[in-house]
């Protein structure tokens, strides 16, 4: 049995959507609310429900064999996991936004030590270091658009589809630091140990993207 | 008073120590019946050295002596007995067969099976290019594991003259870079990318994107000699088939599988590649493969090969796999009513290799049993200028030594 670790809500239901087309029905997921810990026996595959942020961890560990989990989170967690399949689904964008007031334009436009608020400090750190720009990256855990309203930083690094709730905030974006998507990743062992099952798991996916 | 220990480092008390020590006695008589020398290295040495040896050490730990020369604690056991072979073993017969057991320190993030401090057993052969030499090496490492009881080990091999080969066929210096990182990383999505994006020959894409999927055996080696785009790729394939070939003769065939696309972090290796696992640990138990140009830095041209394996990893998984041993009870405690006479037939269990305590705290027979049970006595004996008697040991199970 493969174990599968994937993050609840929105990612979870295109997940089960894909797998569903791909042929392994895995409609029991979605209806066993609470638990943790979800066996579908029928497509073999064990769900371990987890935080977005917790998947890769799960992964390296060998704790999962698989896992979903967004690039954004994969790229800033920095976990040794071998990444299989680009899933396609769950696009957003990884950007640099600052308030529309500042009348900043470009990334280089911000002023030296300037302060940036991120949930994403690994990523944001090396996108300023790539470019040469020194900022000081100030690590929060969510609503990332409170930090240039109260005060907290000049600039942010967050995710955003739309940019509607940026907009709403007064912020602007002045780059995009990458594009994500949602990714099937699998633990390096795995890999090897259960070549068989995860390279049929993994080609039907492909071919149903 | 801090009573903690700081980050990454642990002790091992009496039970895992001794678990520990077993296991290395274990790795020791290996090395022993298969020819292997043990080296011990210093602790510390000259940060040039291992830069030169090893590469990157910013993971290393770095500190300066009173003469203000920049030193590193061993962040492995390659460089150094690279470093003994190049000079005070430069004049020994070759090929040379070293093996070691020892801690090394490296700063990596702290997470189960990564440690800051963790212990090494590892063997080089050095002085031999031979295949014959490469599969020893492979051979070594997987009896090691069966001998001290892991199942299901299994060994991959892999090549770095394959995929440097197949590389050489890219057009650009950046692009070769950039598809060996992908590589390295398993990013295949990235990889696919790279590829399709890169001015590349569709043959060599072909390869490149197989290269993750290239696992298997005789078959597959066969059919990488036959495909092979360069005469370097082909050497390599030819070189692994004589390699595989002989791990057969070993009678390790069975626990040896071909994975052309592994890409080792270490930047040294310059043939074979070898890595191995147990289905039970998410990571890999050991890692080593061929340096040739290693000794070169060291002025010495020194063809070699080896491997290591972390020791608190093989506790995980013998662990994992319920194979941690427990507490056994056995030897004697002794109630002294009679020193002289107490001493006497002390001494003559220890002479026979049993474990003896002989009770220094005055203790009632009714204290001196409790105190058996709790640390794992076989016997209680009271011993007076008269007699030897035995106490019983109620509800334990009083087994005899």
């Amino acid at each position: 049995m493969l174990r599968i670790a994937v993050a609840k809500g929105r990612l979870l239901d295109s997940f089960l959507g894909l797998l569903e087309q791909a042929g392994f029905e895995c409609g029991a997921v979605a209806q066993a609310s609470r638990k943790l810990v979800i066996d579908v026996d029928r497509a073999n595959l064990r769900f371990i429900l987890a935080k977005p942020a917790d998947v890769p961890t799960y992964v390296e560990y060998g704790a999962a064999d698989l896992g979903v989990v967004g690039k954004d989170i994969l790229v800033e967690s920095d976990k040794n996991v071998a990444e299989l399949v680009d899933l396609k689904y769950g696009l957003c964008r990884l950007v640099v936004a600052v308030p529309k007031a500042s009348g900043i334009s470009k990334v280089q436009e911000l002023d030296f030590n300037s302060r940036v608020a991120s949930k994403y400090p690994r990523t944001a750190e090396e996108f300023f270091n790539s470019r040469g720009i020194q900022v000081e990256i100030i690590p929060l855990a969510g609503s990332i658009e409170l930090g240039p309203m109260v005060g907290l930083s000049e600039a942010i690094v967050d995710i955003t589809e739309t940019g509607r709730t940026l907009a709403e905030n007064g912020l602007v974006v002045i780059e995009t630091i990458m594009q994500s998507t949602a990714r099937l990743v699998a633990n390096r062992i795995s890999l090897k140990t259960q070549r068989e099952a995860i390279a049929a798991l993994a080609g039907a996916l492909e071919r149903v993207i | 008073m801090n009573l903690r220990t700081p980050r990454g480092v642990k002790d091992f008390l009496p039970l895992e120590a001794e678990w520990k020590l077993e296991l290395e006695r274990k790795i020791r008589s290996v090395f022993h019946r298969w020819g292997y020398q043990e080296v011990i290295s210093p602790t510390f040495e000259f940060y040039d050295l291992f830069a030169q040896g090893s590469g990157d050490q910013r993971q290393a730990y770095r500190f300066f002596d009173q003469n203000g020369d920049l030193l590193v604690l061993r962040s492995d056991l390659t460089t150094p007995i690279a470093r003994m072979v190049a000079t005070r073993l430069k004049d020994e017969a070759k090929p040379l067969r070293l093996g070691y057991i020892a801690n090394v320190f490296r700063y990596d993030e702290v997470q189960v099976g990564f440690q800051r401090e963790f212990y090494q057993a590892g063997v080089e052969l050095l002085g031999s290019s031979s295949a014959a030499a490469d599969a020893e090496a492979a051979a070594l490492a997987v009896t090691i594991f069966n001998q001290v009881g892991v199942s299901g080990f299994k060994l991959d091999l892999g090549h770095t003259g394959y995929i440097q080969g197949v590389l050489s066929e890219c057009p650009t210096q950046p692009v070769r870079e950039r598809i060996w990182q992908l590589l390295r990383k398993k990013d295949l999505v990235g990889l696919k990318a790279a590829v399709m994006t890169g001015d590349l020959p569709e043959h060599v894409r072909v390869l490149l994107l197989n290269l993750p999927h290239a696992r298997g055996g005789a078959k597959l080696l066969e059919e990488a000699y036959a495909g092979a785009p360069n005469e370097m790729a082909r050497n390599a394939a030819a070189n692994l088939r004589e390699i595989y070939a002989r791990l057969h003769d070993y009678g390790l065939g069975a626990q040896t599988e071909i994975d052309l696309g592994m890409v080792k972090s270490f930047g040294y290796y310059t043939g074979m590649v070898l890595e191995g696992y147990v289905p039970q640990v998410g990571f890999t138990l050991c890692s080593g493969g061929r340096y040739d140009q290693l000794g070169m830095g060291f002025g010495s041209h020194l063809p070699a090969v080896g491997f290591a394996l972390g020791l608190e990893r093989l506790m995980l998984a013998l662990e994992l796999q319920g194979l941690r041993p427990e507490a056994k009870s056995g030897g004697v405690l002794i109630l002294p009513r009679s020193w002289p006479h107490a001493l006497e037939y002390a001494a003559g269990m220890r002479d026979q290799g049993i474990r003896v305590e002989v009770d220094t705290e005055n203790r009632t027979e009714a204290e001196a049993a409790a105190y058996a049970r709790q640390r794992q006595f076989a016997r209680v004996v009271v011993v007076d200028a008269a007699s030897i008697r035995e106490l019983p040991l109620d509800g334990e199970e009083g087994s005899q030594c």
